[in-house]
C-alpha cells in the first residue's frame, strides 16, 4: 500500500486524478460523462442554433449578430488594452537587473529543479536548451537539471540525453537523465507522464539523498524547445520571494515563440504570436489564468498532490487545476511578465506546417477536458468557496465555448440571416443594413490587429543574415490572415477536440514537431 | 544610478481592470439599442428651422443596374453613396412616401420609376438602360484577312449604319472577286437560321384572330374544337412564362408562391392605396381581377401578389416576343416599328426602350444572341454598352 500521508487531504481521493469518465463508476461516471458531452453540445447547439434562427427567426438572429459584432469590437479593445499594458511591463522587466533585485533575499538556500521532457527532438534543440541554462545569470550550482527521455522514442533518442549529460553535467549543481518506461498501465504516453516519472526519479535520486527541503526547491517544467532568458531564475526568485503565498502559487512566464521565427512561415508566425498575445493578456488577468506550457511551481506543492497527472493530454494546465482543487481553491497564478523563448511550429513544407499547427492547437484546445475535471471536483470539494467555483467554472466554460464558436459566428454565420432569412426579413432595412454594420464593426475591430502587428514586430528577434528586409513588411502584413487562422487553427480544431470528447473518442498526446531538420 | 528595489510597472490592478471592463459594458449597453434602432431604419434628424432633434423612421431602395457606368438620382438628387455590390445601389435614409428614381447615363435610354417607400422596408427595382444608338455586329458572307466583315456594296449598309453603330470594323470590297476573302461560317449558320425559321413578320395574334373569325361563322358543335386549336405560344424561363392570350401578352409566375418576384406583389392592400402607390392598372390587376381563376391572388406575409402581369406592347401588333437574353424580368418585343425591350415590373409604369427601330426586318433569338436580317444583311444586336 502506497504511503499518501504527504498528500493534501483532497488529493488522497481515489478520483482526484481522474482523466476520463470510464475511470469512475456509478453516478460519478455518469456525471463525468455528462460533463464531457456538455462543451461539444454547447458549441454545436450554438452554431446550429444560429443557422436555425437565421431561417426561422431571422430578426432575432440579426439582432444577435449585431450584439455579437459589438461585443467582438469591445472585446478586441479590452484585449488589446491588456496586451499593450503587459507589453510595457514585459519590456520593463526585461530591462531590470533581477540579480540585483534579489540580493536582499536569502536565495542561497533555494534550488531550481529544471525538468526538460523530450521525445524525439533533435540533439541541437536539447543543446540549445542547456546552453540557455548555462548562460543564465544565476548560480549554476543551484540548478538541478533533469533531462527526461522517453524509452519509446528509441535508443538513439535516449542516448542524446547522455551526450548532453556528458557535455553539461559538470556545469550545474546536479544533472540527471531519466528514462520514462514505455508502457506503464494507467498512463497516456506524453509529456505529463514523462514529467511525472522524472519528478519521482529526481526526488529519490537527488533531492532526498541530498536532503534538500522540498520547500526550498522551485520546479520549472520546460518544453524542450525552451531557451530561457538570462535573468529568468532571478526574476522567478524575486516573484517567489514577494508572492503573497509562494507555496500556493504557480509562476507563469510569457512564452515567446521566437527561436525560429525568421525561418517559420507566415501562418506559423501569426499563430505563434497569437498564442504569445493570449498569454500576455492572461498575465494581466492572473486570477483568471491557469498555467500553460513552460512554468514553475514549488516542489513542495507538487509533492503534496503527488506530482499531478500522468494520464491527461493537457498536462500543463491540468497541474494547476490539480493544485487549485487540492488546495481548496487557494492556489494562485503569479505572472512573471518575463519571457522564455520557444519554437514556433514548423515543418519542411507549408502543408506540413499547417497540419502540425492544426494538430498542436487541437491538443491545446483539448484542454476542455480540464473544464470537465474542475467542474466535477467543484461539485465534490465544498471547501472551495461557492462564488469561486461558479466564477471559475463559468469563466473557463465561456472561454472554451467562445474559442470554438466566436470566429465561426463572426466570419461565417454572421451573414447567415442575409442568405437564409425569410422573405419578410429580406424586404427590411435591417436585412440590408446588417452586412454594412457588421462589416464596419469588423473594420473597427481590425484596429486590434494593427496593435498586434506593431507589438509583434517589436518582439521579433534581430534579422539574421540572409533574410531580406522585405520580410519585415511581410511580418507586418501577415496579420490580415487572422480571420482565417482564427477559424482554421482555433475554431475548427477546438470543435474537433470538443466533438471527440463529446463522443468519448479520447485523444492521446501528440508531440508537436517544431524545428525543421 | 539608483537601482529600484521593485519593478516600477506592476501588474494591472483589479480595480483598473474592473473599471475598464464595466466601462466597456456600459458602452455595450448604450451601443446595442442604438445600433439596432439604426439598422432597423430609425434616424436622428436635426431640423435647422425649429432647432429641434427628432427621431424619424426611414426605408430604403435597392436598385440593380445592368450597366455599370450609370448615375442614379432619387427625387432629382444624385446618389453619391457607394454601391453595395458592383451592379447594385442601396439607397438609405429615405422617408416614407412616393419617390422617383432615375437611372441614366450618356448614350443610353433613361430608366425612370416612381415607387412607394415604407418605413423599415426596402423596395427593390431592376433598372435597364439600352443604348440610344443601336449597336450592330455585322455578319457578312466573307471576311478579309484581318477578320473584318466585307460588304460588296456601300449602298446596302449606308442606310443601316446611318442610324446604328457597328461594334466591329467592316470594309467594302473594291472588286467583285472574293478570292482574297475567307468564307464566314457564322454567316452560313445565320442564313440557315433565317431560312428555316418560322419567325416572320406575322402577328403573334394571327392565330387568335383566325380563331375568332372561325368562331364567328362556326356552328355551336365546332366551337370547342375551334377554340382549342388556339393554344397560345408559351415561353418559360426561371418559372416565369410569357404567353399571348387573346390580344395581349402576359408574364405569368409559375413557380412557388414564396419565390415570386417582388414586382408581382403590392403592400398596403386596398384598392385606393394601391392605386396611389403603384397606379390604377396595378390596382385593377390586383383588385378587379382578384376573383378571376386564371389570375389568382394570394398573400405572402403582408403582401398581396398576383400571378400575372400584362405587358405593354405600345398598342402595336407583336411579331415576336421572348425573354431578353440573360434575363427573366425583361421581355424582347418585335413590334410594328421595331424591336423593343420592356420590363415585366409594371409598378407605376413599364419602362419600354427601343433596341432597334425599323419596319422591314426580321428577328431571331438563338443561344441568347439576337440576330436580325434587314435587306439580306445579317447582324447581331449588341445590347450592352462596353464599360
Amino acid at each position: 500500500m502506497s504511503d499518501d500521508s504527504h498528500l493534501l487531504p483532497y488529493a488522497r481521493r481515489a478520483d482526484f486524478k481522474v482523466a476520463r469518465a470510464n475511470e469512475l463508476t456509478g453516478k460519478d461516471r455518469r456525471f463525468y460523462r455528462f460533463l464531457e458531452i456538455v462543451p461539444g453540445v454547447a458549441a454545436w447547439a450554438t452554431l446550429i442554433g444560429i443557422v436555425w434562427a437565421s431561417i426561422y427567426a431571422s430578426f432575432f438572429a440579426a439582432y444577435f449578430v449585431i450584439a455579437f459584432a459589438i461585443y467582438w469590437v469591445l472585446k478586441t479593445i479590452f484585449l488589446s488594452y491588456h496586451v499593450r499594458y503587459n507589453y510595457k511591463r514585459l519590456k520593463h522587466h526585461m530591462e531590470l537587473d533581477w540579480g540585483r533585485l534579489i540580493e536582499r533575499f536569502k536565495c542561497e538556500d533555494y534550488y531550481h529543479l529544471v525538468i526538460f521532457p523530450y521525445y524525439q527532438e533533435p540533439l541541437e534543440m536539447l543543446d540549445d536548451a542547456m546552453k540557455g541554462l548555462a548562460e543564465a545569470k544565476y548560480d549554476p550550482k543551484k540548478l538541478i537539471v533533469v533531462l527526461a527521455a522517453e524509452e519509446r522514442a528509441g535508443k538513439e533518442s535516449v542516448d542524446q540525453a547522455y551526450q548532453i549529460e556528458q557535455k553539461y553535467a559538470d556545469q550545474f549543481g546536479h544533472f540527471l537523465v531519466t528514462v520514462h518506461p514505455g508502457d506503464v498501465v494507467g498512463e497516456i504516453a506524453g509529456k505529463g507522464s514523462n514529467v511525472h516519472h522524472a519528478l519521482h526519479e529526481v526526488r529519490s535520486k537527488i533531492i532526498d539523498p541530498e536532503k534538500i527541503p522540498y520547500k526550498n526547491i522551485l520546479t520549472s517544467i520546460f518544453d524542450i524547445d525552451t531557451v530561457i532568458y538570462p535573468d529568468y531564475f532571478s526574476c522567478l526568485m524575486w516573484h517567489f520571494m514577494t508572492a503573497e503565498q509562494p507555496f500556493k502559487s504557480a509562476f507563469q512566464p510569457v512564452p515567446l515563440f521566437t527561436n525560429n521565427l525568421w525561418e517559420a512561415s507566415a501562418v506559423s508566425r501569426v499563430m505563434a504570436m497569437s498564442s504569445t498575445f493570449w498569454q500576455m493578456i492572461m498575465q494581466e488577468r492572473p486570477d483568471k489564468a491557469a498555467t500553460f506550457s513552460s512554468h514553475s511551481v514549488s516542489f513542495q506543492a507538487l509533492y503534496e498532490i503527488g506530482y499531478g497527472q500522468a494520464n491527461v493530454v493537457s498536462e500543463d494546465s491540468r497541474i494547476y487545476w490539480n493544485l487549485m482543487v487540492a488546495n481548496d481553491g487557494n492556489f494562485d497564478v503569479v505572472s512573471l511578465s518575463y519571457p522564455i523563448a520557444m519554437d514556433a511550429t514548423a515543418a519542411p513544407t507549408l502543408w506540413g506546417t499547417i497540419k502540425n499547427i492544426y494538430k498542436q492547437h487541437r491538443r491545446w484546445t483539448y484542454g476542455v477536458e480540464n473544464w470537465v475535471y474542475l467542474v466535477y471536483h467543484f461539485t465534490k470539494n465544498k471547501n472551495i468557496p461557492l462564488k469561486k467555483r461558479w466564477s471559475v467554472a463559468l469563466m473557463q466554460g465561456e472561454g472554451y465555448w467562445s474559442l470554438v464558436t466566436n470566429p465561426i459566428m463572426l466570419f461565417i454565420l454572421g451573414w447567415a440571416p442575409i442568405f437564409l432569412g425569410t422573405r419578410e426579413f429580406h424586404a427590411t432595412v435591417l436585412s440590408y443594413e446588417l452586412p454594412i454594420m457588421v462589416r464596419n464593426l469588423l473594420i473597427v475591430a481590425m484596429f486590434g490587429l494593427v496593435v498586434s502587428s506593431i507589438i509583434a514586430l517589436s518582439l521579433t528577434p534581430p534579422r539574421p543574415e540572409g533574410y531580406s528586409r522585405f520580410r519585415y513588411v511581410v511580418m507586418a502584413l501577415q496579420w490580415i490572415m487572422v480571420p482565417i487562422t482564427m477559424i482554421v487553427f482555433s475554431a475548427i480544431p477546438g470543435l474537433d477536440a470538443q466533438t471527440r470528447l463529446m463522443f468519448g473518442r479520447y485523444m492521446g498526446f501528440w508531440v508537436t514537431p517544431k524545428r525543421v531538420q | 544610478m539608483h537601482m529600484p528595489q521593485e519593478p516600477q510597472i506592476v501588474g494591472m490592478s483589479k480595480q483598473r481592470r474592473n473599471f475598464f471592463f464595466w466601462t466597456l459594458v456600459l458602452v455595450f449597453v448604450v451601443l446595442l439599442p442604438t445600433m439596432i434602432f439604426y439598422t432597423t431604419g430609425y434616424r436622428l434628424t436635426f431640423d435647422d428651422d425649429s432647432e429641434t432633434t427628432m427621431v424619424t423612421t426611414t426605408g430604403g431602395m435597392y436598385i440593380t443596374t445592368a450597366n455599370l457606368e450609370v448615375d442614379v438620382y432619387l427625387d432629382e438628387e444624385q446618389i453619391e453613396q457607394p454601391r453595395l455590390f458592383r451592379n447594385a445601389y442601396y439607397i438609405q435614409n429615405i422617408k416614407a412616401g412616393q419617390h422617383r428614381i432615375v437611372v441614366q447615363a450618356p448614350e443610353v435610354h433613361t430608366w425612370v420609376k416612381e415607387l412607394p417607400v415604407d418605413s423599415y422596408i426596402v423596395i427593390e427595382a431592376a433598372a435597364f438602360n439600352l443604348p440610344t444608338t443601336p449597336r450592330l455586329r455585322p455578319i457578312t458572307q466573307y471576311v478579309n484577312s484581318d477578320g473584318a466583315a466585307v460588304y460588296q456594296s456601300a449602298a446596302t449598309t449606308s442606310e443601316i449604319f446611318g442610324t446604328a453603330t457597328a461594334t466591329e470594323p467592316f470594309v467594302f470590297a473594291t472588286t467583285s472577286s472574293v478570292a482574297s476573302f475567307t468564307v464566314n461560317p457564322e454567316y452560313e449558320f445565320v442564313e440557315t437560321l433565317f431560312g428555316t425559321s418560322t419567325a416572320t413578320t406575322t402577328s403573334v395574334f394571327a392565330q387568335f384572330l383566325r380563331d375568332m373569325d372561325r368562331f364567328r361563322f362556326a356552328s355551336p358543335e365546332d366551337r370547342i374544337a375551334t377554340t382549342s386549336t388556339s393554344t397560345p405560344e408559351v415561353i418559360e424561363q426561371n418559372d416565369v412564362e410569357l404567353l399571348s392570350r387573346e390580344l395581349e401578352l402576359y408574364a405569368v409566375w409559375r413557380g412557388q408562391e414564396n419565390n415570386i418576384p417582388f414586382y408581382f406583389c403590392v403592400t398596403n392592400s386596398n384598392a385606393t392605396s394601391t392605386k396611389a402607390r403603384y397606379g390604377q392598372h396595378v390596382a385593377d390587376a390586383v383588385f378587379a381581377t382578384s376573383t378571376a381563376t386564371s389570375s389568382p391572388i394570394f398573400m405572402i406575409d403582408d403582401q398581396t401578389c398576383r400571378s400575372e402581369i400584362k405587358l405593354d406592347r405600345l398598342r402595336q401588333d407583336v411579331y415576336l416576343f421572348d425573354f431578353f437574353p440573360g434575363t427573366s424580368d425583361l421581355v424582347l418585343l418585335h413590334l410594328e416599328n421595331g424591336l423593343y425591350v420592356t420590363e415585366i415590373d409594371d409598378r407605376a409604369w413599364q419602362n419600354t426602350q427601343p433596341l432597334y427601330l425599323g419596319d422591314d426586318f426580321t428577328t431571331i433569338i438563338e443561344n441568347d444572341i439576337i440576330y436580325i436580317e434587314e435587306n439580306r444583311n445579317f447582324f447581331e444586336i449588341i445590347p450592352e454598352i462596353e464599360s
